[in-house]
């Protein structure tokens, strides 16, 4: 039997299959979100059944996570973020302590127990600061693609210093900047240094001594640098960071089929 | 007739209500449907769901009836006392006079939240320089303004100091508009230094005794007011007999939170209950009403737990809520998303405790306000929130935020710390404001983040 786990995030929906015998990953595949919620999740998962030639009768349950899950009516059962990356980074990485999660709309970070448990979380509130839409707004300012983002920053001499409160507030100083004529990265840099201090602010105290750093903002170069200067600790990126959420939803998905066939 | 225990909303609650009628309930004279309070446009109401019981309904009816009876109390003569940023202190010395009735102007910052329609009052206040970057209780110049919510009061009498900047600020720029406040100080509750007296006050906290005298000291400026405001004297006599009537509304409270959050199944809505607890700072215009308001709603929740029915799951999360929400609706989503109220505090705890009757009542009233949470540190708060903790049972604990309220800004992340740190359970830091339809996603999505940390913990 086969599990599906659908992650409808703000900025990409993603899916993962995962055999519910041996707990292998069959498949993913991601896709842009957009308005029609429901259909692109649909189309999502009827292409991916058809490209790796799995019939619909063969998925045992299927679990949504992310903003939008619960738009998506053919899933058994939704669950949040903050447990789907849980368990998606604990299937990589089973002695995970803390998880950052930083996604297209907002930022999180889950403290886990020596028994694997969710201890606590936080997340951003109000204010994007702390998450990618931080870094769409300074790739549009400054032209360059998302991808770019990364290997720009690398080349900061001295990074902007940016405020890490309000993305509005840091748009007009990021115009600011360039009319000083500061380099793109520097204030790249200086983004993702405010990106990280947002993320420290919301952590507290008491982090645990590695942190596993996940979500699509991980796959941004320089990202996992940015969160290490400044939590002061080693930071590992999570194998498949896009897909984390999905891959914890599928696996949560074979414990809801087991659960519900015995 | 005794309706199962349920939530309703308010369109629901026109058909419950003439169900309640046939079985013939007999209502106090500002009894009603709950319908007719929106019928001048509040759609907001219509947004909640409220309790379906004849005591839900006698509470609602109670609190959205206050300016109708504070007008009837002015032509009935009475004076009427406007008790400013108080929790509980200044109501009960006025409720001493047969001459004088107290409300509380600062209850209008819930006005944009059940008035949707009635959004004039933040604009009354931003043209005056108040904006949002103020606790929403800045609603309160509004309605000061419009004469709509509350009639313009005889005196106003508002404690400044160690309690709330934002509101002594607004209150400031009320006084700059010509709205006369008689001020009395709230010193910062401290310990006592090694050669003072150190007093005990209710709440388990201490003080110097210099800080009591302090505090007696401008009570009795405000005595020497309302003894000029009405013409008759407020003797000790008359204090010990209006303690012990405050007492009642407090032990009632005490009990009604008792029963309701250690409860198997929860009894009664968390949104009803929010309401109840705030009777206790201002009794909404009418002590004696208070008092059957809360008989009722204590003699339902006996009931329903006799009959093992409730309003929430007998599997719901335990939630300790800190801070009163701005926007009402936040209590019911709590609800929604599997949770249950077991355990508060919003603001007002020392409000709840016992007013000492083995001392002087000027000296009881004074160690009543220093008791106050917003008088003391964030430190002594956590410590209580803790305890209260233990005693309930909760499960997590949510701190919400108020946008723009000073008190809150940090306080909220001391309180997570503390309680993390000695009880290791859940924390969720989260902002309510005013209107929160367009953040109810989020909010929502965070709420259920932390009940299902909490019943994964019960597996574990």
């Amino acid at each position: 039997m086969i599990c599906a786990g659908i992650d409808a995030g703000s900025r990409a929906i993603k899916i993962a299959l995962i055999d519910a015998d041996n707990s292998t990953i069959i498949a993913t595949d991601v896709t842009d979100q957009g308005v029609a919620q429901e259909n692109l999740a649909k189309n999502l998962f009827e292409n991916i059944l058809k490209k790796n030639s799995i019939s619909r009768k063969e998925i045992g349950a299927v679990i949504a996570t992310g903003y939008g899950r619960n738009a998506i009516s053919f899933a058994d059962k939704t669950i949040t973020e903050i447990t789907c990356h849980a368990a998606g980074v604990k299937h990589f990485i089973p002695d995970v302590r803390a998880i950052i999660d930083i996604g297209g709309q907002d930022s999180k970070l889950i403290r886990l127990n020596e028994n694997g448990c969710i201890e606590d979380f936080a997340m951003n509130d109000r204010c994007a600061a702390g998450t990618g839409c931080f870094l769409e707004m300074v790739s549009k300012k400054l032209s360059l693609t998302l991808h770019l983002l990364g290997a720009v920053a690398k080349e900061s001499k001295k990074p902007a210093s940016i405020s890490s409160m309000c993305v509005v507030f840091a748009e007009t100083e990021i115009v600011g900047l360039m009319a000083e004529q500061r380099s793109p990265a520097d204030i790249v840099c200086g983004v993702q240094n405010a990106i990280a201090s947002r993320i420290l602010s919301m952590a507290g105290r008491n982090m645990p001594t590695e942190i596993i750093f996940t979500g699509g903002v991980a796959m941004i170069n320089g990202m996992d640098t940015a969160i290490q200067k400044t939590f002061e600790r080693p930071v590992k990126i999570s194998p498949q960071p896009q897909m984390t959420g999905a891959i914890g939803a599928a696996i949560l998905a074979i414990k809801h089929y087991k659960t519900t066939s015995n | 007739m005794t309706p199962k225990a349920c939530k309703i909303t308010l369109d629901q609650w026109n058909k419950q209500y003439e169900l309640l009628c046939s079985s013939g309930i007999k209502q106090p004279d500002y009894g009603g449907t709950l319908g007719r309070h929106f019928e001048d446009g509040d759609t907001r109401l219509r947004t909640l769901q409220f309790d379906n019981s004849a005591a839900a309904l006698r509470l609602w009816n109670f609190l959205l009836t206050e300016n109708e009876r504070l007008h009837k109390a002015r032509a009935n003569g009475k004076k009427i006392v406007g008790t400013m940023k108080d929790l509980g202190t200044i109501p009960v010395m006025v409720y001493a006079l047969q001459n004088a009735i107290a409300f509380y102007p600062d209850g209008a910052w819930w006005t944009p939240c059940i008035m949707e329609t009635n959004e004039g009052l933040f604009k009354i206040t931003d043209s005056l320089g108040i904006d949002e970057s103020f606790c929403p209780v800045r609603a309160m110049l509004g309605a000061f303004l419009n004469e709509e919510h509350f009639p313009v009061a005889d005196i106003l009498i508002c404690s400044t100091g160690a309690v709330c900047d934002d509101f002594s600020a607004i209150a400031q720029r009320l006084e700059s508009l010509g709205f006369k406040i008689n001020w009395w100080e709230m010193p910062h509750r401290r310990k006592a230094d090694k050669n003072q007296d150190s007093i005990n006050l209710p709440g388990g906290f201490s003080t110097p005794a210099t800080q009591i005298e302090f505090v007696k000291s401008e009570l009795e400026n405000i005595r020497s007011l309302l003894e000029t405001l009405t013409g008759e004297k407020l003797t000790d006599q008359k204090l010990i007999k209006v303690i012990a009537k405050a007492n009642v509304v407090r032990g009632l409270l005490a009990e009604l939170r008792h029963i309701v959050f250690t409860a198997q199944i929860n009894p009664l809505p968390a949104l009803e209950m929010l309401i109840a607890e705030m009777l206790a700072i201002h009794f909404c215009s009418d002590i004696g009403e208070t008092i059957l308001v809360l008989q009722d709603l204590l003699k339902e929740a006996k009931l329903r737990i006799a009959n093992k029915e409730g309003v929430s799951n007998k599997n719901a999360a335990k939630i300790f809520w800190v801070n009163p929400v701005a926007d009402l609706k936040a209590m019911n989503l709590l609800e929604e998303c599997g949770g249950r109220v077991c355990g508060t505090d919003y603001l007002f705890t020392h409000a709840l405790d016992t007013i000492p009757t083995d001392i002087a009542p000027m000296e009881a009233l004074a160690q009543m306000a220093l008791a106050d949470g917003m008088a003391g540190s964030s430190f002594d708060r956590a410590e209580r929130i803790c305890q209260d903790i233990e005693k309930f049972g909760s499960e997590a604990i949510i701190i919400s935020r108020i946008p723009g309220a000073s008190h809150c800004a940090i306080e909220g992340t001391i309180i997570a710390d503390i309680v993390k740190q000695r009880l290791r359970i859940p924390t969720l830091e989260i902002e309510i404001p005013t209107l929160s339809d367009g953040l109810q996603q989020p909010i929502k999505n965070r709420i259920e983040a932390l009940i299902e940390v909490v019943l994964q913990r019960r597996q574990k």
